[in-house]
């Protein structure tokens, strides 16, 4: 007997992905994730545009974590020019960072993962039951929000991210609000720390062995060596010879594997690490010992609970960062920038995964050459394997709950 | 109730982030309307009459298409939203420069892929639209004001002025008199001129306002140190298929 499982369109996640099962005589037979996503050509049209221009274009890849992307590209324009910025200049984009982080997990915490250990079909429609959870959620979002806004200019695509740093920078008084608002939302995370902790995450473990993620005890704080659970580290430079892309038959996204692998990147990777090589934020560290969940995880849901950790590792930092950069007023928004023939590479710790850019430029300052590897593309090989995974543990169960399980594992991911 | 559906064809979702963004707004409009339709935020499919609609992104393939045709038949008011469904966003800046098959073999080294695509392209390339809220991404407040209007049975309505109208209310200092490449004479204001607020020179990201003159805008930004050839990419970024220089072979007009 023949079973065919079709998502067509998988809901709250942020791109447009589909899931096909195939279930015969009782066996899965086959499983395809396929993204639906337009393409839309950044390495295409990169090409020609002069480097002031790049990190604006490829800020447009993703809405969510737009910050990571320019600032990637930013890293690549700085490498390929040998632009080394100011100290303060590096804290403020660690704060944006922050703010990145405080947003895109909350927004994937509260409004696309939670309703599904809650019972709805949108966290909106929670807002009459749960209403002082719905404003947690929200209040989080802004947070981070009003940081990308102050810092950037505006809370989506803030234009004020640039190669040799920024046009014009926070004032004191600006950046002493931002860490009095930190402050005040740090028990609004440990609440969602909490909350997320107790929910009912399925029993599951991921078959993947490799975990990736930037040699770093923060996302927030940057690193331009990548590691590997297997005890293995390698330099931006060498990442196109670890992480190999292939074009998918069914997918707009490229498929990528390291050493032949599929491997993990994202929140549940580097907090696995952070465990592993004991490097948590002491902070953090107290908190998480008061947690029923234990990392380092094999269990994909828990990247979930991975992101509330980030959370609040976010906001500690934040704080920090703040206090430093005040020390260092007042300090030039940028340094100079002299275009020069050659390549360079930037990697980053996006709120999903490791994210990759590389340009060459002309003597000129015009881009001839990009490649661009997105954290949805590395994820889409591990998310294959757990789907197989998952559907092979649930054989028998009805067709709807085994698509349930399998979009609530593919949503854990935030792809 | 009044139903309302968000959606999102090919784009980043910067836009739907923005409508989250609206909180105090949204947990209004939860009293008032039907989220019917909205897949970043909400499970299951609806098949009915929608009442009002907004759409995200271009239409680049044909999935997006078959999507777009069947919901303008289904929504009474249609709303593009973002700069890729007004104008096809920046994925549709070289759609002048390239024939699409070097676009997917550049990107991914073939000609084959799992759907049939389009050069990125706006949703009026394909059905009729009711309005139009440009912006990478959609100004929030607008949003707000859009939905407040039509909910009340008014029009919105977004006068085309240039930017630098709102660089000279915010009291903004002139980028272009600093020298600085500033595309806000020949921008459409609406956004409150945040990026100008910061010392960065406008974008251009929803596109033109009425009467644009390019010519004398691209003799500002030669004047400012780029190229001619550079300026006009840097107009080209956001005004996807609706960019069009008079006389743009004739250099330095």
């Amino acid at each position: 007997m023949r079973k065919e499982l079709n998502i067509n369109h998988l809901t709250r996640v942020e791109g447009h992905g589909a899931v096909d099962i195939v279930i015969e005589n009782s066996r899965l037979s086959e499983i395809r994730l396929r993204f639906t996503e337009g393409p839309r050509f950044f390495e295409f049209i990169t090409r020609e545009r002069l480097y002031t221009e790049i990190p604006k274009i490829v800020s447009r890849i993703c809405g969510i974590c737009y910050v990571s992307h320019r600032l990637a590209s930013v890293f690549a324009v700085e490498d390929a020019f040998g632009v080394k910025v100011n100290r303060g200049i590096e804290l403020l984009r660690s704060l944006l960072t922050v703010g990145e982080y405080l947003e895109s997990h909350s927004l994937h915490l509260y409004f696309l993962a939670l309703p599904d250990y809650m019972g709805y079909p949108s966290t909106l429609l929670m807002a009459k039951d749960y209403p002082n959870v719905v404003k947690r959620g929200f209040k989080l979002k802004e947070a981070g929000n009003r940081i990308m806004k102050l810092i950037g200019g505006k809370t989506v695509h803030g234009e004020n991210i640039l190669v040799g740093g920024f046009a014009s920078i926070p004032s004191q008084e600006e950046l002493k609000k931002v860490r009095r608002e930190l402050l005040k939302v740090i028990p609004e995370i440990e609440a969602t720390l909490f909350l997320f902790d107790g929910l009912d995450y399925p029993d599951f473990t991921s078959p993947h062995t490799l975990e990736m993620c930037l040699n770093s005890p923060s996302p927030c704080l940057f690193s331009s060596e990548v590691w590997l659970s297997d005890g293995t580290t390698f330099t931006k430079k060498e990442y196109e010879l670890f992480v190999r892309e292939d074009v998918s038959p069914y997918s707009t996204a490229k498929v990528s594997r390291v050493k032949g692998e599929p491997f993990l990147i994202g929140p549940l990777a580097r907090v696995n690490r952070l465990f592993k090589e004991e490097e948590l934020h002491p902070k953090v560290s107290e908190a998480v010992k008061r947690l029923k969940n234990t990392f380092p995880s094999k269990n994909s849901h828990l990247a979930n609970l991975a992101r509330a950790v980030e959370l609040l590792d976010a906001a500690y930092r934040g704080v920090e960062l703040i206090e430093e950069l005040l020390s260092l007023y007042p300090f030039e928004p940028s340094v100079e920038v002299n275009p020069r023939a050659g390549t360079g590479f930037g990697v980053k710790e996006a709120p999903r995964g490791t994210l990759y850019h590389k340009y060459t430029f002309d003597s000129s300052g015009r881009c001839v050459g990009a490649n661009i590897i997105t954290p949805t593309a590395q994820l889409q090989s591990v998310i294959e394997e757990d789907l197989k995974a998952i559907v092979e543990e649930s054989l028998e169960a009805e067709g709807e709950e085994i698509k349930k399980r399998a979009e609530v594992l593919v949503r854990a991911y935030d792809p | 109730m009044v139903k309302v559906g968000i959606v999102g064809l090919t784009g980043c979702s910067g836009c739907q982030c923005e409508i989250l963004n609206c909180q105090d707004a949204l947990l209004k409009l939860l009293t008032l309307v039907d989220f019917a339709l909205f897949p970043l935020a909400k499970d299951g499919e609806f098949d009915g009459e929608l009442d009002l609609l907004f759409v995200e992104g271009s239409v680049s393939t044909f999935l997006d298409k078959e999507k777009l045709l069947k919901l303008r038949e289904k929504a009474k008011i249609l709303v593009a939203v973002g700069s890729c469904a007004c104008y096809g966003g920046v994925q549709a800046q070289r759609n002048d420069e390239a024939e699409l098959e070097q676009m997917i073999r550049e990107v991914y080294g073939k000609w084959e892929l799992p759907f049939e695509l389009f050069k990125p392209s706006p949703l009026s390339d394909f059905v009729e639209v009711d309005y139009f809220l440009p912006g990478c991404p959609v100004d929030k407040k607008q949003f707000v004001y859009t939905v407040a209007s039509l909910l009340n049975g008014v029009k919105p309505f977004f006068p085309k002025l240039p930017v630098c109208h709102e660089c000279k209310l915010s009291e903004n200092e002139c980028l272009l008199l600093k020298g600085v490449p500033c595309q806000g004479p020949v921008s459409y204001a609406g956004c409150g001129a945040p990026c100008t607020a910061k010392g960065v020179g406008c974008q251009g990201c929803r596109g033109d306002c009425d009467f644009p003159n390019h010519q004398e805008m691209l003799s500002l930004l030669t004047q400012r140190g780029l190229s001619y050839e550079d300026a006009v990419k840097f107009l080209k970024v956001f005004r996807g298929n609706s960019f069009k220089v008079r006389g743009l072979n004739e250099k330095g007009a």
